[in-house]
């Protein structure tokens, strides 16, 4: 019973918005009206109230369907704070695991007496793309484009840790069914560091992170003869930063195509 | 004459900081309180002020004034205290102004220079101002005024050889060994110890990490990835010319050490078939090879004890990077360190008695230098509070400490006491790391 009212009720709501906007698309002649008035500047004696500031940011940027991100934002003299997509009012800075179905932007709006900040991450859905077969393409051209077409993915790894996650696992999987595809190239496997760590010991580190991989892919049925290993330590960093997020994207095992 | 020997004094004073946080000076002592007092004064033209002799009796004064001080082993009253009277030869001494209370100095250094047409000639003296005794005297020629530097650090090191009675050749003709950022690649350099008098030795555009001098100071082993060849390579650099690429088991190969007698390496590599760092050390061909570890953990920083007998090293096999030593076939393992955090870039004093080495406290990003006692385990902070410190070495006198930091901003070298004192910047520009003291250079007379 109340259920079929509250249908009805919504039914009426729904209506009304939809006869009143008919409505207004009714043409009519507007008058041509002069541009608003510049805003009066702010009176010299009363301190400025100071603008908020957003930002936010996802990491990784471009996962798998089904995987997971991590959205970080901070503000700044914000008194409101609100991220779009569901996901409501927030704390002034923190974090959120999000797992979207498709690619999304998140707009985060910082609200306060001195007026609004917005800023936006895009949180992109990458789609295994299945390139025409060629026949005359060698391998190692199908597996460089392959790698360029995004369908290699890098795995990432815990701070001073050489494990490869469940994640890493399903995303070596699917890396090992493209190198068995293209079985006479070559694939280097790059062991790479965050910066945290001593030169030294990085260097070893990242020897671990790429025979790891290395060891998981001969597992998966490719062939060890399709692939080398090379430490670069802390030498490469994909992003210069000082920042937890840009040691995440440093810890990684990265493939490019060989000759 | 008497013996100077116990005039001199080694006080290295290391401020002692446990990981608690509870600081407390310790001071380890050998010998007597009271430093000996230097003096050295402005050298003076031999024959006439020309325009070459003056400008280069300046640079003189400045290297030899500058390594005195950096020996860090006397005190050197202010030269605004110094007599007047300018010192030519012995004759112009007037040794009672060196002995008012302001001066009171043990020893006087003082000598002559001029530049001729074809040559530079400097007389150099070292007097003992109590007995008024002649301690050294040196006549030094050379081709012409761009070799003076030298001649100032041979100086130097000869006094500081003198009035340690033989504890300590000097450092000031020494040189360091280290890896500059170009580009994307890193080439390996050889400067003097005071930051001067920069040599290129790679220029082949890869990574070139890590450098080690041969005992003899001919030879450098390093570690190079170069772009067209996957892997690391390990390097034996001959300084005059030539090189070899030793055999590693694989293509990880990082951080080599050459054995004090000068006729091993230990290295840290992968086996062929294995999965994890381990150390191995083999003749300078490579033959000879021993995998001394043989843990699934990551084994890597070797360096030699002085008697070649003993191997320090790093190993995450109780979960972090610490501190581990071994004998040289890989018996007796232990372990030196047990503070948690990262520990690593081991390096084992000339004397045996202390490693260096850098520790990350747990959930800190910056490393710092330390020292541990090898007999005691007691442990020593070098530096703290400034930037991230990295890659220790040793000074073959074993009194200074090269390593690098990011406390100017950026990562550099730098020097300093091995009681973490009298620091002093050897680069400015761009990324250097991966320092390396070299041996002595010659013996000292």
């Amino acid at each position: 019973m109340m259920s079929r009212l509250g249908r009805n009720l919504c039914f009426a709501c729904v209506s009304v918005l939809l006869v009143s906007s008919l409505g207004c698309n009714k043409p009519r002649a507007t008058p041509v009206s002069p541009p608003p008035p510049r805003p009066a500047p702010a009176p010299a004696d009363q301190p400025p109230t100071p603008s908020p500031t957003a930002s936010i940011s996802a990491s990784p940027s471009s996962i798998d369907r089904g995987e997971q991100t991590t959205l970080s934002w901070e503000t700044q003299n914000a008194s409101a704070i609100l991220i779009d997509q569901g996901i409501g009012n927030v704390n002034a800075r923190g974090s959120i695991v999000v797992s979207p179905n498709d690619s999304t932007t998140y707009t985060i709006v910082a609200r306060g007496g001195g007026g609004d900040a917005r800023a936006s991450t895009r949180v992109t859905i990458v789609e295994p793309r299945r390139l025409e077969p060629v026949v005359s393409l060698s391998d190692a051209e199908g597996l460089r484009r392959e790698i360029e077409a995004g369908n290699v993915q890098d795995v990432f790894f815990e701070f001073d840790k050489a494990d490869l996650s469940t994640m890493s696992q399903a995303r070596l999987d699917r890396n090992a069914e493209i190198f068995k595809r293209y079985p006479q190239a070559k694939v280097i496997i790059e062991g790479h560091c965050d910066e945290r760590g001593t030169e030294e010991y990085n260097l070893a580190l990242g020897d671990r992170r790429a025979l790891a991989t290395y060891q998981f892919l001969v597992s998966r049925g490719v062939a060890s003869s399709q692939l080398e290993t090379i430490s670069y330590g802390e030498e490469r960093p994909f992003d210069p930063g000082h920042t937890e997020s840009a040691w995440a994207q440093n810890r990684r095992a990265h493939f490019v195509a060989g000759n | 004459m008497r013996s100077l020997g116990f005039r001199f004094l080694i006080v290295l004073c290391f401020w002692y900081s446990s990981v608690q946080g509870q600081d407390r000076p310790y001071v380890i002592e050998i010998g007597q309180t009271a430093p000996t007092r230097l003096a050295v004064a402005p050298f003076t033209a031999r024959s006439s002020d020309t325009q070459e002799t003056v400008s280069t009796i300046k640079v003189f004064d400045e290297v030899l004034w500058s390594d005195l001080k950096f020996a860090g082993m006397f005190e050197m009253p202010s030269r605004s205290f110094y007599p007047l009277t300018p010192i030519r030869l012995r004759e112009d001494v007037e040794f009672e102004n060196w002995q008012v209370p302001s001066l009171d100095v043990d020893f006087l250094a003082f000598g002559n220079l001029q530049v001729y047409e074809t040559a530079v000639v400097v007389e150099a003296f070292l007097f003992d101002v109590k007995t008024r005794q002649q301690v050294m005297g040196r006549r030094y020629t050379i081709a012409d005024p761009t070799l003076i530097r030298r001649v100032a650090h041979q100086f130097a090191d000869q006094i500081v050889f003198r009035l340690s009675a033989g504890a300590s050749r000097g450092v000031a003709q020494t040189q360091i060994a280290y890896s500059a950022q170009k580009g994307s690649a890193k080439e390996i350099y050889v400067m003097d110890y005071d930051g001067n008098n920069v040599r290129t030795i790679t220029a082949n555009g890869g990574l070139n990490k890590f450098p080690e001098w041969t005992p003899d100071n001919s030879k450098l082993t390093f570690v190079t990835n170069l772009s067209s060849r996957r892997g690391w390579e390990l390097w034996l650099q001959d300084l005059a010319g030539g090189r070899t690429v030793v055999p590693t088991p694989s293509n990880f190969v990082s951080s080599p050490a050459v054995s004090p007698d000068g006729n091993r390496l230990a290295f840290a590599s992968r086996e062929a078939s294995g999965d994890n760092p381990e150390i191995f050390t083999s003749e300078l061909n490579g033959s000879g090879r021993r995998n001394l570890t043989r843990h699934p953990a990551i084994d890597a920083s070797p360096t030699w004890s002085p008697t070649g007998q003993q191997i320090a090293f790093i190993s995450d096999r109780t979960g972090t990077p610490q501190l581990w030593m071994m004998d040289a076939d890989g018996t007796n393992l232990r372990r030196l360190v047990s503070e948690g955090g990262h520990c690593d870039s081991p390096s084992w004093s000339p004397d045996g008695r202390f490693i260096l080495y850098t520790w990350q406290a747990p959930k800190q990003w910056t490393h710092d230098i330390y020292i541990v006692e090898v007999a005691t385990l007691r442990i020593f902070q070098l530096t703290s509070g400034a930037g991230s410190n990295e890659n220790p070495s040793w000074s073959p006198d074993g009194r200074h400490v090269v390593f690098q930091s990011t406390r100017s901003g950026s990562r550099q070298i730098f020097i300093m006491n091995a009681d973490g004192k009298n620091l002093k910047q050897l680069t400015a520009y761009g990324i250097n790391g991966s320092p390396a003291w070299s041996g002595y250079f010659r013996a000292e007379e």
